[in-house]
């Protein structure tokens, strides 16, 4: 598991990440998500020992986070970084050497990787002879080499088409399974909403929510949505609840006081047909847009 | 991918990461077309170079020599004279009736030059049309000189040999002829230029690297897997093997081609000089190549790079203009401030009069400009190489926290 705690980074004044806390539960994807300039990027580089640490600590497996842990960890920067006049094959071996690989092992991994993206033609191609999207497959391929024990993604799912987006997130997937921790940022929620166990959100450098997608749909007021047969107009009566919209036979109300809704039920079945009564859980969007406002 | 859940692999290298990074830095630049075309035509210039001196060699400097009745029996001394001076001029003496018809067999071009009595009636004058007649001028003049000695003496009642008893002096290597100091010089020239040449080349290079790094962001994956300073040492050791290895090749064709011609017999007394000056180039470009690293770090995108080389390019200019063209005591000084000594140095090892601890002392002021270098570069290579969004000044970069 790793663990961010009160992660903080200024910039001369500006405190760009404060005082942040989360974790990264082994064998889940966590999301990271966030408005630009919200301070995911200084995180994660923070998490990589590529920036500095002004105040807090990142934990891996219990023990502050060293150089060797690190080299272990599978990382994509934000702005995607590998060579561009180099075969793909060559700077992937390479990098799989800097990560401590040996060069047998790092060409053979490097292969089966590069075919199994459907590059496995291409390996002495120079990297901008590629398409933007194989470019992405190589870029992915230089982060899980050799098999790491966590992966930090800066939006990994950018610029990808849909079918390279089942392919990544199929190989996400596969290093979850082995019980490898995930964090990855993004700005499609739909994608997060999807993929991720944990989500994690920042605003302006503070962590404003974070817990499993259930959980956050989960917090805050329950919100309840009744639909009778006839004018539901008595429900504004109604004690320990506010209405948020009547529409006719419909209603949408928040649970100010537990037990409310209850209440609310049983007055509904006296007066007459009840066509639905259901739990209105807030889309992650919402949630977002909440915490983040 | 298995499903191996391990993480320790038994197959991991013991190779440090500097080496690796060296490796790729090597391999990805000899490999490298505008590279190898680089030296190939450097090596033909220095074998053109050397082809054109031997043919120069070969070619011996036919001149005619006129002469009024008066000056025949002189321009005939000159004549016969002349192998004994210059081995590659010959003579031909052409009798002229009168001053003007010297003048104008000089017009028509049917004389290169006309010997005849000074006008003020001191000595001789030799009248060309234009002054492309240095041989000729040479051998003139230490002929007439001789022949006026010889004379002089027995007019005197002695002879030249009287003269001249104890007043030879024998030089050692390199300084006295003419030759000799020619040949010092245009090795000295060619130093100069190689190193140049290669901390220019080499150090742009290496800082576009650098900023082909910063730019696509690969610096962060390999910031993450290995420590910045090893990414550092491995592109400098890299780029100064590269750079070494280039200097051999042009060195060795150069002295090798020198054997052809007849300058041979200066070949080992150059041995010395090159290797003094292949350790003062080992020592001159490290402590470069770190600055050039240093250049690239603070750019952000290649277009800056002019920006932050500037004042490297201005150092380097005047290395090479220094390196031409001190002389004297401002030479001696510069031959021990680096990393100007790296090209003085050696060119006054060339040259000779150098006391023996001269050198050590300058390579090793060298070497220590070098360990600074390396020390501030390394810091400030770390510092700026992470900074994003536009250029980074030194005071940033120095004030910088990691």
């Amino acid at each position: 598991m790793l663990e961010i705690r009160e992660l903080t980074r200024r910039f001369g004044d500006a405190t760009a990440v404060d005082h942040v806390s989360f974790e990264v539960p082994a064998g889940q994807m966590t999301g990271f998500v966030g408005a630009n300039g919200a301070g995911k990027t200084t995180t994660m580089r923070m998490v990589m020992g590529v920036l500095g640490i002004d105040e807090g600590e990142v934990l891996w497996r219990g023990s502050p986070i060293t150089r060797l842990d690190r080299r272990t960890f599978g990382y994509m920067p934000e702005e995607r970084g590998l060579y561009p006049k180099q075969p793909i094959l060559d700077q992937l071996v390479y990098v799989a050497q800097l990560k401590g690989m040996g060069r047998t092992e790092a060409r053979a991994g490097v292969q089966e990787l590069l075919e199994r993206f459907g590059l496995g033609e291409r390996t002495k191609d120079h990297l901008e002879k590629l398409s933007l999207g194989n470019q992405q497959r190589v870029q992915i391929i230089a982060s899980v080499l050799p098999r790491p024990a966590a992966l930090i993604l800066d939006e990994p799912f950018s610029g990808l088409d849909p079918v390279a987006v089942d392919s990544m997130v199929d190989l996400l997937r596969e290093h979850t399974r082995d019980g490898v921790p995930v964090l990855f940022s993004s700005h499609q929620l739909d994608l997060v909403e999807r993929l991720c166990d944990r989500l994690v959100v920042l605003a302006q450098g503070r962590r404003v929510a974070a817990g499993t997608v259930a959980e956050l749909r989960d917090a805050g007021v329950p919100r309840f949505r009744l639909v009778l047969g006839g004018d539901a107009g008595w429900v504004r009566d109604q004690s320990g609840l506010d209405v948020l919209d009547l529409d006719g036979t419909t209603a949408l109300v928040e649970v100010r006081e537990d037990g409310a809704e209850q209440h609310l039920v049983a007055e509904a079945t006296r007066r007459g047909a009840v066509h639905e009564f259901v739990r209105v859980r807030p889309a992650l969007s919402e949630i977002y847009r909440e915490a983040t406002a | 991918m298995s499903t191996d859940t391990s993480t320790d692999r038994t197959d991991r290298t013991d190779e440090p990461a500097w080496l690796l990074v060296t490796r790729r830095e090597v391999v990805s630049r000899i490999t490298d077309k505008s590279f190898l075309i680089g030296t190939a035509l450097m090596v033909v210039m220095i074998v053109g170079f050397l082809g054109f001196t031997a043919w120069q060699d070969e070619k011996t400097d036919d001149v005619t020599l006129g002469a009024t009745p008066d000056a025949v029996a002189m321009a005939t001394a000159v004549k016969d004279g002349a192998s004994a001076v210059d081995d590659k001029v010959r003579v031909a003496v052409v009798e002229l009736d009168d001053d003007a018809a010297a003048r104008a067999a000089l017009r028509e071009d049917d004389v290169d030059a006309w010997l005849h009595p000074a006008e003020d009636g001191d000595g001789w004058q030799l009248t060309s049309e234009s002054s492309e007649q240095d041989s000729l001028t040479d051998v003139t003049e230490a002929v007439v000189r001789q022949q006026v000695l010889a004379r002089n003496a027995a007019d005197a009642g002695t002879s030249v040999d009287a003269l001249e008893a104890g007043s030879s002096v024998t030089t050692s290597f390199l300084r006295g002829d003419a030759e000799r100091a020619a040949v010092a010089e245009v090795v000295g020239f060619a130093f100069v230029f190689l190193f140049y040449f290669a901390a220019l080349i080499f150090g742009m290079q290496l800082a576009s690297s650098v900023i082909e790094e910063k730019q696509s962001r690969i610096v962060e994956i390999i910031a993450a897997a290995i420590p910045l300073r090893h990414l550092l040492a491995g592109k400098v050791l890299g780029n100064t093997a590269l750079a070494v290895i280039q200097l051999l090749v042009y060195l060795v064709v150069g002295l090798v081609g020198m054997s052809f011609t007849s300058y041979k017999s200066y070949l080992p007394a150059l041995s010395g000089p090159t290797a003094w000056f292949i350790g003062f180039f080992l020592a001159g470009f490290v402590a470069l190549a770190c600055l050039w690293a240093v250049a690239g770090s603070l750019a952000s995108r290649t277009e800056d790079l002019q920006a932050t080389s500037t004042p490297l390019t201005m150092l380097m200019l005047v290395m090479f203009f220094g390196g031409l063209s001190l002389d004297g005591r401002a030479q001696v000084i510069a031959s021990f401030v680096p990393p100007v000594s790296a090209v003085v140095m050696p060119k006054r090892i060339l040259a000779g009069g150098v006391e023996w601890w001269e050198p050590l002392v300058a390579l090793g002021l060298l070497a220590a400009f070098a360990a600074v270098t390396v020390w501030v570069g390394e810091k400030l290579y770390r510092r700026a190489l992470l900074q994003t969004g536009g250029r980074v000044s030194l005071r940033q970069a120095w004030s910088a926290a990691e």
